[in-house]
């Protein structure tokens, strides 16, 4: 069964439409990358999916019912823009409030539990106001694990934490699936830290879903490449042109020769012709190139 | 059912626990004393236009309960009696001559109240709670009746306060204490009538902080506006001799504007986006 099933999926915010016509399909069990520019319908779709905007048409369904049933809502654990706790309040007492809204009957257990989960014990008695970014994204988290949701709707959980930050982020999410087994779908613009823990994609542009795929179909359309420096950058260049078809030069001053993975191959021939190779390595395209070359080609 | 236990609860832990809430009550609970002191420590004092040469004379409170209410002579309920800082609250509340004693008396709480509820609600909505509530709670109707009670529960909480510093106000300006033909029961039952009317007002006000959400200022000049069309009926509704039937016509009319605005209110938040 698929944890969300979106058709046709519209929002208009006056004559602006924000959402037009939008497909998406979330597997059970998957984390879904849920990728697009700033302004694209993003978090516009999450909070529809989260019932906090009504759409303007299409439907929503999860877990194969409506949206709109109180069963599958209460199942929902989200994190959209900023957690949704009271400054002056202790992370505990938000923590609290949260369990008895959705009447979690061991609360004090429930909270430690997920306190604990996202290594944020040791802060429950501070208050929220005094929380770093960092802190308070992983309270966010807690606070939406609380009463073991099935569907787990992060919104840019990531952005504004630093390197530190983010790995802990990644280990949390990657401990939540593991322990919790439940379906994430989770928005980002850190496409290098999002490919690291989804099993899924969508890729939305002006409110559309461009692209679905999985992490294994994302593998396979990546391209493999072999990037090198050379002593005399120019010649290298027209001579590995004359010979592959695909070469290009990157801004950080490599030579990249596209679809090849044999770099014995390309020193043997360059040292043929009297250039020496300093640097060479095989590499793939990341997530985030794949999703800018795809910008690119619909923009062209 | 279930449901609206659970967020009452919460709401009412948030209300206690809420610092702004005190605040509210220490304000309610000074206002009386200082009003009553400063006015009857006034009272007499002759101040001069220079430029027309007219004197003036300061008016103070000349009996302590005349804060809480005037005794009606409209006869709408019953009662027989004015006097004049009774008449003067009276024609105060009917946008008539306005003067300190006639302006600053118990149905300042009302607005009071319509400030705490439109923050209080109002701050669900910009700290994101709202979000959380909403996404797993289907039920608006429960988030409105729950709000409606806290907000009745603050309103009395206050009118109780402001009742206190009466009291406390009345005893350090050395003011009469004589009920006149009002008697303890006329007073009993004005607070009564008091409380049951902030159903209205605790109403108004929820509607305007569901339709404003995070635009706090939005709600609150909203809801001011809105009691102000109201406020007239408060001295009328409510006299110092008040009997049961005001009692009751402020109950009826304090639960059908909760019932029927809090609809309205349901309505605004099924139909409207939360964030």
């Amino acid at each position: 069964m698929n944890a969300i099933e979106i058709r046709n999926l519209q929002k208009n915010f006056g004559s602006k439409q924000a959402v037009r016509g939008l497909n998406m399909t979330v597997p059970e069990g998957a984390i879904y990358g849920f990728i697009g520019e700033n302004g694209s319908g993003k978090s516009t779709t999450e909070k529809m999916i989260c019932g906090l905007i009504i759409p303007s048409g299409g439907s929503i369904r999860l877990y194969g019912k409506d949206y709109t049933n109180a069963e599958v809502r209460s199942k929902i654990g989200l994190l959209i823009e900023q957690p949704g706790c009271f400054q002056n309040l202790s992370v505990w007492n938000n923590m609290m409030i949260q369990a008895a809204n959705l009447g979690i009957e061991s609360a004090e257990a429930e909270v430690a539990k997920v306190l604990k989960l996202v290594r944020m014990e040791g802060a429950a008695s501070n208050k929220f106001k005094n929380c770093s970014l960092g802190m308070k994204q992983r309270i966010g988290i807690a606070m939406a694990l609380l009463g073991e949701p099935k569907l787990l709707v992060l919104d840019e959980p990531i952005n504004g934490l630093d390197a530190d930050g983010m790995r802990i982020m990644r280990e949390v999410l990657t401990d939540i699936t593991k322990n919790y087994k439940c379906t994430v779908l989770i928005s980002s613009h850190i496409l290098t830290e999002l490919e690291k823990i989804a099993t899924h994609y969508g890729i939305i542009k002006g409110g559309e879903m461009i692209k679905e795929m999985t992490a294994a179909e994302l593998d396979a359309s990546c391209r493999t490449f072999i990037a090198l420096k050379a002593a005399d950058m120019n010649k290298t260049k027209l001579l590995l042109s004359s010979r592959y078809s695909r070469v290009e030069e990157t801004e950080e001053g490599y030579i990249r020769i596209y679809d090849l993975t044999e770099p014995d191959e390309v020193t043997e021939f360059l040292y043929n012709n009297g250039v020496t190779v300093s640097e060479i390595e095989t590499s793939k395209i990341g997530l985030e190139e794949y999703y800018i070359d795809l910008m690119n080609e619909r923009r062209a | 059912m279930n449901g609206y236990k659970t967020m009452l609860k919460v709401d009412m832990r948030r209300l206690f626990t809420s610092r702004m809430f005190y605040i509210m009550l220490g304000i309610a609970l000074c206002m009386p004393i200082a009003i009553l002191v400063m006015t009857s420590s006034l009272a007499g004092t002759e101040t001069t236009n220079p430029q027309t040469g007219e004197v003036t004379v300061m008016e103070g409170f000349e009996n302590t309960w005349d804060i809480i209410g005037s005794e009606s002579d409209t006869e709408l309920f019953g009662g027989t009696k004015t006097d004049s800082a009774a008449e003067a609250s009276d024609n105060a509340a009917m946008g008539m001559n306005m003067d300190m004693t006639s302006m600053c008396n118990i149905n300042l709480v009302y607005f009071m109240l319509a400030v705490f509820l439109c923050v209080f609600v109002g701050g669900d909505f910009r700290s994101g709670y709202a979000k959380n509530l909403f996404t797993v709670r289907a039920k608006k109707g429960g988030y409105v009746a729950s709000k409606t009670v806290v907000g009745l529960i603050a309103g009395a909480a206050m009118l109780v306060a402001f009742f206190i510093g009466t009291v406390l106000g009345g005893n350090i300006a050395g003011l009469s204490f004589d009920l006149g033909s009002a008697g303890a029961d006329g007073l009993v039952m004005c607070m009564l009538a008091k409380i049951f009317l902030m159903g209205v007002f605790t109403a108004i006000s929820l509607a305007m902080s569901v339709y404003a959400k995070k635009h706090t200022w939005l709600s609150i000049m909203l809801s001011l506006f809105g009691g102000m069309l109201l406020f007239m009926m408060i001295p009328m509704l409510t006299p110092l001799n008040s009997g049961f039937m005001n009692v009751f016509m402020c109950l009826a009319g304090g639960a059908i504007f909760a019932a029927a605005i809090g609809s309205v209110s349901r309505v605004v938040l099924l139909k409207t986006d939360l964030v």
